[in-house]
C-alpha cells in the first residue's frame, strides 16, 4: 500500500518536473500560451483520486512551487502595462476545471495586484468559482491555494482608500466563505467510502485539519479586526458554521482553534456566546477540554494583566460567567461522564484561585455545586481507583496546595461535606494530604472551633467508619503516627484556649477505639503536661493557675486511665511517672496528694499488669529513677513507696534482676529527697540494700553471672563509699575484690569472662587513680588492697 | 570519619518532627555512622536515619516499644570504643559517677547517653562523655526549657572533634570540643 502510493506519487512528480521544465523554457522564450498549456498539463496531476492526503499534499507543494515561477513571470510582464483582462479571459477557457481554477487564481492574483480597484469584485468572484470543485481533497487544496495566493493583498483597512479596493469587511466575508466551504468539504470526507474505513478516514481528516484552521489564523492576522468587528462579524460567522456542521471532529478542533488564535481580550468579551455554542455542540465533542483550555488561558491572562483598567471589570465577572455557563453546559449535556463534570469544576477552582486568591467563597461555591451534582447523579461512594475519584481528588487537593495553609482550607465550608462522596480510601488520602500540608508548613491550628472543624474533616483517620477496611499493621501505625504528630499542631498561645483544644481533641480521639488511642492519647497527655507548666510560668498573671493545673492533671489522669483500660500498661505507667515528675515541679495546691495518686497508679500497674520479667526490671528501674528525682513527698508518703520499691525489686523473678534491682533502690535512700529538697543520705539503708544484693548474688548458680554481679556490686560499693557513706568501709571493698579475684580464674575463658576481667581491671584502675590522687575529697583509701 | 550522635526524638508522643533547620543540615552521604540514644518511638524515625547513613546503631529508650533495640551497645570507630546507652536505667539520671559505672563495665573510651534532653560533653577520669540532648527539643519534666540539639563527631585516629549543634531561637549554633585519647 505504501509502496503503491510512493510509486504513484513519483510518477506524478515526474510529470510535474517534465512539464514545469517545458513551461519555464517557453516562458523564457516568451511563448506564454504554450507555457500555460504545459502548466495546465502539470496541474492536471492534481485531478487524481488515487493519492492519500499525505501524498497529495507533497504533489500540491511541488506544483505550487512551480506555479510561483509562472506568477513571478506574469507579474514582471504585466506590471509593464500589458493587459491582464485578456489573459484572465483566456484561462477561463481551459478545458478542465481543476487546472482552470488554479490558473485563474494565479492570473487573478496578478490582475488584482496590477489593478487594486478590482479586488472587491475579483475576490468574490474567485471564492465563488471554487465551488466548482466539490471533491473534498481537491477542493480543500484548491481553496488553500486561493487563500495562500491572496494572503498579502487582502484589504486590511476599515475605510476604503479608493472605492472598490475593498475594506476589511470584504476580507472577512472572503475568508469566512472560504472557511465555510472548506469546512463543508472537510466534513463531507467523513461520509465518503465504506464504514469499515472509518478509523482510517478520521486519521486522514486529522491530517487535513490545518488546512481548515488556516482560515482562522488568517482572520486573526487582519489588524483592522477590532473587538467590535470580532464580536459582530467574525465570531458569529465562525460559530454559526461550527455549530451547524454537526460534526464532532470539526467542532472540537475549531473551538480549540478559536481559543488559540484569537487574543485573550476578545475571548474575555465573548465568553457568553462562545460558551453557549459549546453547549450546542455534538454529543461526541469533548466540551470539557474546550472549556478547560479557555478557562486556563483566561486565568493566566487575567493573572498577568491585573493593572489594565478596561479588563478589570470583565475579569471581575469572569468567574460568574464561567460558573453559569459551565453549569448550563452540564445541564444540556446529559451524556457527560461525571469525571468530566468534575474536571470542569477543577478548572473553575483553578480560575478562582488564580484570579481571585482572596475569594474563598468562589472556591466554596464550586465545591457546593459539585456536591449538588453528585447528589443529583446519586453518586455516594466513588471508588478510589475510578476516574471520578481522581478528578475529585484534584478538585480538593488544588485548594490545599494553592492556599498552602490549612487554616484557609478550613474556611471552605463545603470541603468536608464533599469528602463524603469518596470511599474510605479516598477520604483517607485527602485527610492525609491535609495533615501532611500542616506538618510540612508548620501550621498551627489555634482555636477550639478550628480544631473541631479540622478533626471533622480528617475523621476518616480518627475513628472507624461504616465501611470496613483491611489494613496492613505497618501502614496503620504510620497513619496513626501521622495523627499523633498532628496533635502537636493543635495549639493556641492562649492557655485557656489550649485547654479547650485538648479537651475537644480528646473527645474526637477517644472515639478511635483501643487500637488507635495508643498513638493519639500520649501526645494529648504530653501537651497537657506542657500546658500545666505554662500555667505555672504565668502564675503571677493568672490567679486561677493553681486550680487550672489541678484540672489539667485530672484530665491527664482520665486520659491515661483510658490507656489502662485498653491494656497499654507499659505506656500508661510511663505517662503516670511523667505526670508525677511534672506535678513535683509545678507544686500547685494539693500537689502531693495528686502526685501520690499518679505514682501509686504507676505502682499498681507494675504490680498488676506488668508480667514479663524483663519489663518488670525496666519498670521498677523507671519508678526508682523517677522517685529519686522527686522532692514532693512528706516522709509519711515517701516511706511506704521506698519500702515498696525495695521489696518489689527483691521479688523480681530472676536472681540477677533482683540483685540489680536492689542496687538501684539503694540510690533512693541516698540521693532521694525530702520535701525540703534535702538528700536523705541514709547510709544504713543504702548498705542494707547493697548487702542484700551481695546475699542475692551468692544465691546465683551461674558462676560467670555471679562474678559479673560481684563486680557490679563492687562498683556500687565504691560509688557510695566515694559519696561519703561512712558505713561502707575499705575492708568491705577488699573483701569483694578478693572474692572476685578468687572466682575469676575458675571461669571458662570466654568472651564474657574476658569482659568481666576488663570490668574489674577498669574498677581497680579507677580506685588506684583515686587513691593516688591528691585531691581525694576527704575520702581515704588507706588499707585498700589493689 | 563523621559520626552522627542523636536521640530522644519522641515523635509522635511529644513532637511533630525534627526542626526544619536540622533536617537541612542532615544530608545523606556525608555521615558514615549514626549512634542513636533511643526514643525514636516509630519505625519512620528509624527509616529516616537509615536514609542518612546505612550504619545505624540504636539503643532502647524508655518510650521505645520495639524489642529490637538492645539496652546497651558498644561500637568501635577507628581507635575508639564507644558505648551507647539511653540512660533512663542509670540512677540517678545523668549523674556522672553513675555513668562512669557503665563506662567501666562496657570498657569504652567514649560513653554516649541521653534521657535528660540536655546536651553535655565532658571528660571524666580521662574518658569522654557525650549526651546529645534531644534532637527535637522534646518536652521533659525535669526542669528548664529544652534546646533541640545533636552532635557530630569527627573521628581522626586518636582524636575526636565534637561539634554540637543547638537550635537557639531560630539560629543553629555550633560549638566545638576536642578530645584526645591518652
Amino acid at each position: 500500500m505504501v509502496e503503491q502510493q510512493e510509486k504513484l506519487l513519483q510518477e506524478a512528480l515526474g510529470i510535474v518536473r517534465e512539464q514545469a521544465l517545458g513551461m519555464k523554457l517557453n516562458l523564457d522564450k516568451g511563448k506564454l500560451m504554450d507555457a500555460l498549456k504545459q502548466a495546465s498539463v502539470m496541474l492536471s496531476e492534481l485531478r487524481t483520486s488515487l493519492l492519500s492526503p499525505k501524498s497529495y499534499y507533497e504533489l500540491y507543494m511541488a506544483i505550487s512551487d512551480e506555479l510561483r515561477h509562472l506568477e513571478l513571470y506574469l507579474f514582471d510582464e504585466y506590471k509593464k502595462g500589458r493587459k491582464v483582462a485578456d489573459l484572465y479571459e483566456v484561462v477561463q477557457y481551459f478545458g478542465n476545471i481543476v487546472p482552470r481554477l488554479y490558473l485563474l487564481i494565479t492570473v487573478g492574483l496578478i490582475y488584482m495586484k496590477t489593478n487594486p480597484s478590482l479586488k472587491q469584485a475579483l475576490l468574490r468572484d474567485l471564492v465563488e468559482m471554487c465551488r466548482g470543485v466539490q471533491h473534498p481533497l481537491r477542493g480543500l487544496f484548491l481553496r488553500n491555494y486561493l487563500l495562500q495566493c491572496v494572503r498579502n493583498i487582502l484589504p486590511d483597512v476599515i475605510e476604503p482608500t479608493e472605492p472598490s479596493e475593498g475594506t476589511v469587511k470584504d476580507s472577512i466575508d472572503f475568508i469566512l466563505m472560504n472557511f465555510a466551504e472548506m469546512n463543508k468539504l472537510w466534513v463531507r470526507m467523513q461520509h465518503q467510502g465504506h464504514s469499515r474505513d472509518k478509523e482510517k478516514r478520521e486519521k486522514e481528516r486529522e491530517e487535513l485539519r490545518l488546512l481548515v484552521g488556516t482560515n482562522l489564523v488568517r482572520l486573526s492576522q487582519l489588524e483592522s479586526i477590532n473587538l467590535d468587528k470580532y464580536c459582530k462579524l467574525v465570531l458569529p460567522g465562525i460559530l454559526e458554521q461550527v455549530v451547524s456542521c454537526k460534526d464532532a471532529i470539526a467542532q472540537e478542533y475549531l473551538m480549540e482553534c478559536i481559543i488559540q488564535v484569537f487574543p485573550d481580550e476578545f475571548h474575555l468579551t465573548t465568553l457568553n456566546p462562545f460558551l453557549k455554542s459549546c453547549a450546542e455542540l455534538q454529543t461526541g465533542v469533548n466540551v470539557k477540554n474546550v472549556v478547560i483550555s479557555l478557562v486556563d488561558r483566561l486565568a493566566s491572562y487575567s493573572q498577568n494583566c491585573h493593572q489594565d483598567e478596561t479588563s478589570t471589570q470583565e475579569i471581575s465577572q469572569l468567574f460568574d460567567i464561567f460558573s453559569d455557563q459551565v453549569s448550563s453546559i452540564i445541564q444540556c449535556r446529559t451524556d457527560m461522564p461525571p469525571e468530566d463534570i468534575v474536571s470542569l469544576q477543577v478548572s473553575l477552582v483553578n480560575l478562582a484561585l488564580k484570579c481571585y486568591p482572596e475569594r474563598v467563597d468562589y472556591v466554596d461555591k464550586v465545591l457546593l455545586t459539585t456536591s449538588l451534582i453528585f447528589e443529583r447523579l446519586q453518586l455516594t461512594c466513588v471508588e478510589h481507583t475510578s476516574a471520578v475519584s481522581r478528578q475529585l481528588n484534584r478538585l480538593l487537593s488544588i485548594p490545599v496546595q494553592q492556599y498552602n495553609n490549612i487554616l484557609t482550607v478550613l474556611k471552605l465550608t463545603q470541603f468536608t461535606p464533599l469528602l463524603s462522596v469518596f470511599d474510605l480510601t479516598g477520604r483517607k488520602a485527602m485527610a492525609t494530604s491535609v495533615v501532611n500540608n500542616a506538618l510540612a508548613n508548620n501550621t498551627m491550628v489555634p482555636t477550639p472551633d478550628q480544631v473541631e472543624t479540622i478533626l471533622g474533616m480528617i475523621s476518616a483517620l480518627i475513628c472507624d467508619q461504616e465501611e470496613q477496611q483491611e489494613q496492613d499493621p505497618e501502614d496503620f501505625a504510620e497513619e496513626q503516627g501521622l495523627l499523633g504528630r498532628f496533635i502537636h499542631h493543635l495549639k493556641s498561645e492562649v492557655p485557656d484556649e489550649q485547654f479547650l483544644i485538648l479537651v475537644g481533641a480528646r473527645k474526637h480521639f477517644m472515639t478511635g477505639g483501643d487500637k488507635r488511642i495508643r498513638y493519639t492519647l500520649p501526645p494529648i497527655v504530653f501537651q497537657a503536661y506542657q500546658l500545666a507548666f505554662k500555667y505555672s510560668q504565668i502564675r503571677d498573671q493568672d490567679d486561677m493557675w493553681d486550680k487550672k493545673c489541678g484540672k489539667i492533671l485530672q484530665f491527664c489522669h482520665q486520659t491515661i486511665m483510658a490507656l489502662v483500660k485498653a491494656e497499654y500498661a507499659d505506656l500508661a505507667l510511663r505517662l503516670f511517672l511523667h505526670g508525677t515528675l511534672a506535678i513535683g515541679q509545678i507544686r500547685f495546691t494539693n500537689y502531693e496528694t495528686i502526685a501520690y495518686e499518679f505514682l501509686s497508679q504507676a505502682f499498681t500497674l507494675y504490680e498488676d499488669e506488668i508480667c514479663d520479667s524483663k519489663s518488670q526490671l525496666g519498670a521498677i528501674t523507671l519508678i526508682v529513677g523517677t522517685f529519686e528525682r522527686l522532692a514532693c513527698f512528706s516522709e509519711e508518703n515517701s516511706e511506704p513507696v521506698m519500702t515498696q520499691c525495695a521489696l518489689a525489686a527483691s521479688k523480681l523473678l530472676k536472681k540477677p534482676d533482683q540483685c540489680r534491682g536492689v542496687c538501684v533502690c539503694a540510690h533512693l535512700f541516698w540521693s532521694g529527697k525530702s520535701q525540703a529538697g534535702q538528700e536523705l543520705k541514709d547510709g544504713k539503708r543504702v548498705l542494707d540494700c547493697l548487702k542484700k544484693g551481695v546475699r542475692i548474688a551468692h544465691q546465683c548458680m551461674d558462676p560467670s553471672v555471679q562474678t559479673q554481679l560481684f563486680v557490679e556490686l563492687l562498683n556500687h560499693y565504691v560509688y557510695f563509699y566515694e559519696k561519703g557513706n561512712a558505713l561502707i568501709t575499705v575492708s568491705m571493698l577488699n573483701q569483694l575484690i578478693s572474692k572476685i579475684r578468687e572466682e575469676l580464674p575458675n571461669l571458662d575463658s570466654t568472651e564474657e569472662t574476658e569482659q568481666i576481667g576488663k570490668h574489674l581491671s577498669n574498677t581497680i584502675e579507677h580506685l588506684r587513680n583515686r587513691s593516688e590522687s591528691t585531691e581525694a575529697d576527704g575520702v581515704s583509701y588507706d588499707g585498700l588492697t589493689l | 570519619m563523621l559520626v552522627l550522635v542523636l536521640g530522644d526524638l519522641h515523635i509522635p508522643h511529644r513532637c511533630s518532627s525534627l526542626p526544619a533547620k536540622f533536617k537541612k543540615l542532615l544530608v545523606p552521604g556525608r555521615i558514615q555512622h549514626i549512634l542513636c540514644t533511643g526514643n525514636l518511638c516509630t519505625k519512620e524515625s528509624f527509616d529516616y536515619l537509615k536514609t542518612l547513613a546505612s550504619d545505624v546503631h540504636v539503643v532502647r529508650g524508655d518510650f521505645d516499644e520495639t524489642l529490637a533495640y538492645p539496652e546497651q551497645k558498644v561500637v568501635t570507630v577507628g581507635q575508639f570504643r564507644i558505648g551507647l546507652c539511653h540512660g533512663h536505667q542509670v540512677v540517678p539520671w545523668g549523674d556522672p559517677e553513675s555513668l562512669a559505672l557503665v563506662q567501666r563495665q562496657l570498657d569504652v573510651d567514649i560513653l554516649i547517653s541521653g534521657h535528660t534532653h540536655r546536651f553535655e560533653a565532658y571528660e571524666h577520669d580521662n574518658r569522654f562523655y557525650i549526651n546529645p540532648g534531644s534532637a527535637t527539643g522534646a518536652y521533659n519534666p525535669l526542669g528548664a526549657a529544652v534546646v533541640p540539639s545533636f552532635v557530630l563527631m569527627d573521628i581522626q585516629s586518636a582524636t575526636v572533634v565534637t561539634y554540637v549543634y543547638q537550635l537557639v531561637g531560630d539560629d543553629v549554633k555550633v560549638e566545638r570540643i576536642e578530645y584526645k585519647k591518652s
